[in-house]
C-alpha cells in the first residue's frame, strides 16, 4: 500500500500521505480480527492452543496499527529505535513480574 | 585533555559588549490575559507552569503543615483520624503529581531547553500549550477530589482498599490519569527538541548537562507514564465497573497493582530528581569557576539512571508477598541504581575541589542539595537491603528517606534553579541578603524536620498513623518545630521574589558570568530568544579559559565596587583564579 511516487527508502515529504482507502482497509481488517478473536474465545474450544492463537491474533492487530496507522513503515531509524525500546521495556516489565509470580510457590531459601 | 596552570586571571577572548536592552521582550510584546492563555511561546508557557505549580506547592504545603501539627500530640492534636488520612493523601497527591513531577521539566525545561541549545522555541509549541491545559484539567479533578471530601488511601492508591473506599478516589485517580498525559507531552516535546533543534556546533558532546538530564527525564516520562495510565484505568474499571483485577474478593491480585504502579512510580522518582541533578551541574561549575569534572560521566550517568531506574521497582514490595527470589533479585538491582547517583556526587565534589567558590543563593541551595541528597541516597541503600527493609518498611524511616531526596534534593534544586535563572526570566535581581537567608533557614529547618523522623522510624513508628506512644512525642515535636522553620524559609522567596519584580535592580544579560547560551539572550529574552543563529564553538563549561559557548570572553560579574543599591548582586570572581582542568 505504498504510494506510487515514492520508494520506501525515500525520506517522507509533505505529500507522502496515506490514501484514505488504504487506511480504512486496515481499519476493517483490525476490526475483523477483533471480532474473530471474540468469537474464538466464545466458541473456539481450542483448548491449550487458545492462548497462543489469541495472543497471536492480537499481535497481528498491534503490528497492523503500528505499521500503517502509526506510520512505522515510513519512520526513520530513530523512530524505529524508539518503538523497539518501548517494546524492550515492556519486555523487562513482563520478565521481572513473571519472575515474581512464577516463583511465589517456592519456600524461603 | 590537558591541565592549564595559571596564576594570573586570564581572558582568552574579549567579553562581548552588553547587548542593547530591546524595547520588546517576551513579557511585554503583548498584554492581557488572553495573550497569556493563548501563547505558544515556550517562555510564557514556562511562566504559566511556574504560577500554577507554585499555587499547588502552597496547597500541598498547607496539608503538610496540618499533618505535622496533628502529630504534636500522641492522640492527634487537631484532626480526627479520618481527616488525618485525607490530609496526608492530599499532601502526597498534590506534591507529587502536581508539583514535583512537573516542577523542573515543565518550568525550566520549557523555558531554558530551547535557549540552551540555541533554538527559538520547542519543536511543538502548540503541543506545549496543550500540555499546560491538560495539566490544569487533570489538576482540577485531583484538587477537587482531595479538597472537597478528600481521599483516604494515601498517594499510592493501593487496592483493594482504593477500589472499596467510599471517598473521592474516582475523580482523584482520573485527575492523576489526565495529568500523566501532560507529562508525556512535555517529555516528547523536549526530547524531539533536543534531537532536532540544536543550533550549529551544538553537538551532543557540547550539550549542557542540564540538557542531558532533561533528555534522560523525557525518556522516563515517555516510557513510564503510559504504564501508570493503564494501571489507573484498570483501577477505575474495578472500582466503577466491578471488574475483578486487583481486589482478591472478586478474583484479582493486589500485588499485581503494586507491580504496575511501581513500574512507573519508581522511575517517576527519577523524573523528579534527574532534572534537579542537571541544575546542580550547571550551578556548581558556574559558582566554583571551574570546568565540570567528568562531563561524560555525569551525562551518561543520567542516561544510566533512566535505564536502570526501570529495573528496581519491587524494592517497594519486599514485604507485600512477592517471591523471596524476586525480592533478592530486586535488592541486588536496587543497589545498582545507587551507582550512577554516586558517580554524580563524586564528580560534583571533584568540581568543587580547589574552585573559587562564591556563596550566592543559587550556590547555597545547590550545596544544600549535595548534602541532603547524599544522605537521602545513602539511607536509600539501607532500605534497598532486603533484611533491613523488613524492619524499616512503612516506618518513618522511609518517610525521612524520601523527603531527604525529594525535598532536600529536588525542591532545593528547584529553588536553586529559580534563583539562578530568575534574573534571566524576569530581568530583575532579587535581594542578595534575603535569598541567602532563606537558603540557610530552609537548610536548618530541613534538618530539624527530618532527622528526628529517621530516629522515629528506626524505633518503629509506622508512617500514616495519627497516634503514637508517649515516648515518641519529643521527636514529633522536634520535627514539627523544624517544619515551621522550614515553612518560614519557603515563605521568604514568596515575598522577595515578587517584590524584586518591582523593586529589584535590572539584571545584565549575564549576571553570574556563566558560559551557557541562555546567557547570550538579553534579560528578559525576546520572543524568539536570539537575533542571530548562534554558532557554538566549544563545550559548555569553559570556565578555566573563561569563554562562553560562542567563544567570547566572559563579562566581569558586577562586583562590590559598583554597589549602586543594596540589591546589587555580588557576582562570582572573574574567569579563573586557580588551576583548572580543561576538557575537550
Ligand atoms: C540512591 C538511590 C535510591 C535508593 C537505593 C532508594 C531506595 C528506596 C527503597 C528501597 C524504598 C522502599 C522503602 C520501603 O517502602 O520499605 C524507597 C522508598 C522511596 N523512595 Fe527511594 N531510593 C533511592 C533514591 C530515591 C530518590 C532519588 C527519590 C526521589 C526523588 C526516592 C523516593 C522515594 C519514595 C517517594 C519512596 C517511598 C514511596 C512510598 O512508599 O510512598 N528515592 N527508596
Ligand atoms: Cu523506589
Amino acid at each position: 500500500m505504498t504510494t506510487d511516487t515514492h520508494k520506501p527508502d525515500d525520506p517522507p515529504t509533505m505529500h507522502d500521505v496515506d490514501k484514505v482507502g488504504s487506511l480504512f482497509v486496515v481499519y476493517f481488517v483490525v476490526l475483523g480480527l477483533a471480532v474473530a478473536n471474540i468469537l474464538l474465545a466464545e466458541f473456539g474450544h481450542l483448548g491449550n492452543l487458545s492462548l497462543p492463537v489469541q495472543l497471536g491474533i492480537g499481535t497481528v492487530q498491534a503490528c497492523l496499527v503500528a505499521w500503517y496507522w502509526m506510520h512505522m513503515r515510513r519512520g526513520d531509524k530513530v523512530v524505529t529505535l524508539t518503538a523497539v525500546t518501548a517494546l524492550f521495556f515492556i519486555f523487562i516489565f513482563y520478565v521481572l513480574v513473571l519472575a515474581d509470580i512464577l516463583t511465589r510457590w517456592r519456600a524461603a531459601i | 585533555m590537558s591541565i592549564v596552570i595559571a596564576d594570573e586571571p586570564r581572558v582568552a577572548a574579549p567579553p562581548p559588549p552588553e547587548p542593547v536592552v530591546p524595547r520588546r521582550n517576551y513579557l511585554n510584546t503583548e498584554y492581557g490575559v488572553l495573550s497569556w492563555l493563548l501563547t505558544v511561546d515556550h517562555k510564557r508557557i514556562g511562566i504559566l507552569y511556574l504560577v500554577s505549580i507554585s499555587a499547588f506547592f502552597v496547597v500541598g504545603g498547607i496539608a503538610a503543615g496540618l499533618v505535622r501539627l496533628n502529630l504534636l500530640s500522641p492522640t492527634g492534636a487537631i484532626l480526627t483520624e479520618d481527616q488525618y488520612n485525607r490530609m496526608f493523601t492530599a499532601h502526597g497527591v498534590v506534591m507529587l503529581f502536581l508539583f514535583l513531577i512537573p516542577s523542573i521539566p515543565a518550568v525550566f525545561g520549557n523555558f531554558f531547553v530551547p535557549m540552551m541549545i540555541g533554538a527559538k522555541d520547542l519543536a511543538f509549541p502548540k503541543l506545549n500549550l496543550a500540555s499546560w491545559y491538560v495539566f490544569m484539567i487533570g489538576a482540577g479533578f485531583a484538587v477537587y477530589a482531595v479538597l472537597v471530601g478528600g481521599i483516604d488511601t494515601g498517594w499510592t492508591l493501593y487496592p483493594p482498599y482504593s477500589s472499596r473506599s467510599h471517598t473521592n478516589v474516582t475523580p482523584g485517580v482520573f485527575g492523576v490519569f489526565i495529568t500523566g498525559f501532560s507529562s508525556i507531552m512535555t517529555g516528547l516535546n523536549i526530547m524531539v527538541t533536543i534531537h532536532k533543534m540544536r543550533c550549529p556546533g551544538m553537538t551532543w558532546g557540547r550539550l549542557p548537562l542540564f540538557i542531558w538530564a532533561m533528555y534522560a527525564t523525557s525518556f522516563i516520562q515517555l516510557l513510564g507514564t503510559p504504564v501508570v495510565a493503564i494501571t489507573l484505568l484498570l483501577l477505575l474499571a474495578e472500582r466503577v465497573g466491578g471488574v475483578g483485577i486487583f481486589d482478591p474478593a472478586i478474583g484479582g491480585d493486589p500485588v499485581l497493582y503494586q507491580h504496575m504502579f511501581w513500574f512507573y512510580s519508581h522511575p517517576a522518582v527519577y523524573i523528579m530528581i534527574v532534572p534537579g541533578m542537571g541544575v546542580v551541574s550547571e550551578i556548581l561549575t558556574c559558582f566554583s569557576r571551574k570546568n565540570i569534572f567528568g562531563y561524560k560521566a555525569i551525562a551518561w550517568s543520567s542516561v544510566g539512571i533512566a535505564v536502570v531506574g526501570f529495573l528496581v521497582w519491587a524494592h517497594h514490595m519486599y514485604v507485600a508477598g512477592i517471591a523471596y527470589y524476586s525480592a533478592l533479585l530486586f535488592s541486588f538491582l536496587t543497589m545498582l541504581v545507587a551507582v550512577p547517583s554516586a558517580i554524580k556526587v563524586f564528580n560534583w565534589l571533584a568540581t568543587l575541589f580547589r574552585g573559587s567558590i562564591t556563596f550566592h543563593a543559587p550556590m547555597l541551595y545547590t550545596l544544600a542539595f549535595l548534602v541532603l541528597f547524599t544522605v537521602g541516597g545513602v539511607t536509600g541503600l539501607f532500605l534497598a537491603t532486603l533484611g533491613t527493609d523488613i524492619h524499616l518498611h512503612d516506618t518513618y524511616f522511609v518517610v525521612a528517606h524520601f523527603h531527604f531526596v525529594m525535598v532536600g534534593g529536588m525542591v532545593l534544586a528547584y529553588m536553586a534553579a529559580l534563583h539562578y535563572w530568575w534574573p534571566k526570566m524576569t530581568g530583575r535581581m532579587y535581594s542578595d541578603f534575603w535569598s541567602r537567608a532563606s537558603a540557610t533557614i530552609i537548610f536548618v529547618g530541613f534538618f530539624f524536620t527530618f532527622v528526628p523522623q529517621f530516629v522515629l522510624g528506626y524505633h518503629g513508628m509506622p508512617r500514616r498513623y495519627p497516634n503514637y506512644p508517649q515516648e515518641f512525642q519529643i521527636y514529633n515535636v522536634l520535627s514539627t518545630a523544624g517544619a515551621s522553620i522550614l515553612g518560614f524559609g519557603y515563605l521568604l522567596p514568596g515575598i522577595y521574589l515578587p517584590l524584586s519584580l518591582f523593586f529589584g535592580v535590572k539584571s545584565p544579560a549575564n549576571p553570574w558570568s556563566a558560559t551557557g547560551l541562555e546567557w547570550q539572550c538579553p534579560s528578559p529574552p525576546t520572543t524568539f530568544n536570539f537575533d542571530f543563529v548562534p554558532v557554538v564553538v566549544c563545550g559548555p563549561y569553559e570556565y578555566a579559559i573563561g569563554v562562553d559557548q560562542l567563544g567570547r570572553g566572559l563579562p566581569d560579574p558586577p562586583g562590590p565596587g559598583d554597589a549602586a543599591s543594596p540589591y546589587r548582586p555580588v557576582g562570582p570572581a572573574g574567569p579563573i583564579h586557580k588551576e583548572t582542568e580543561v576538557v575537550g
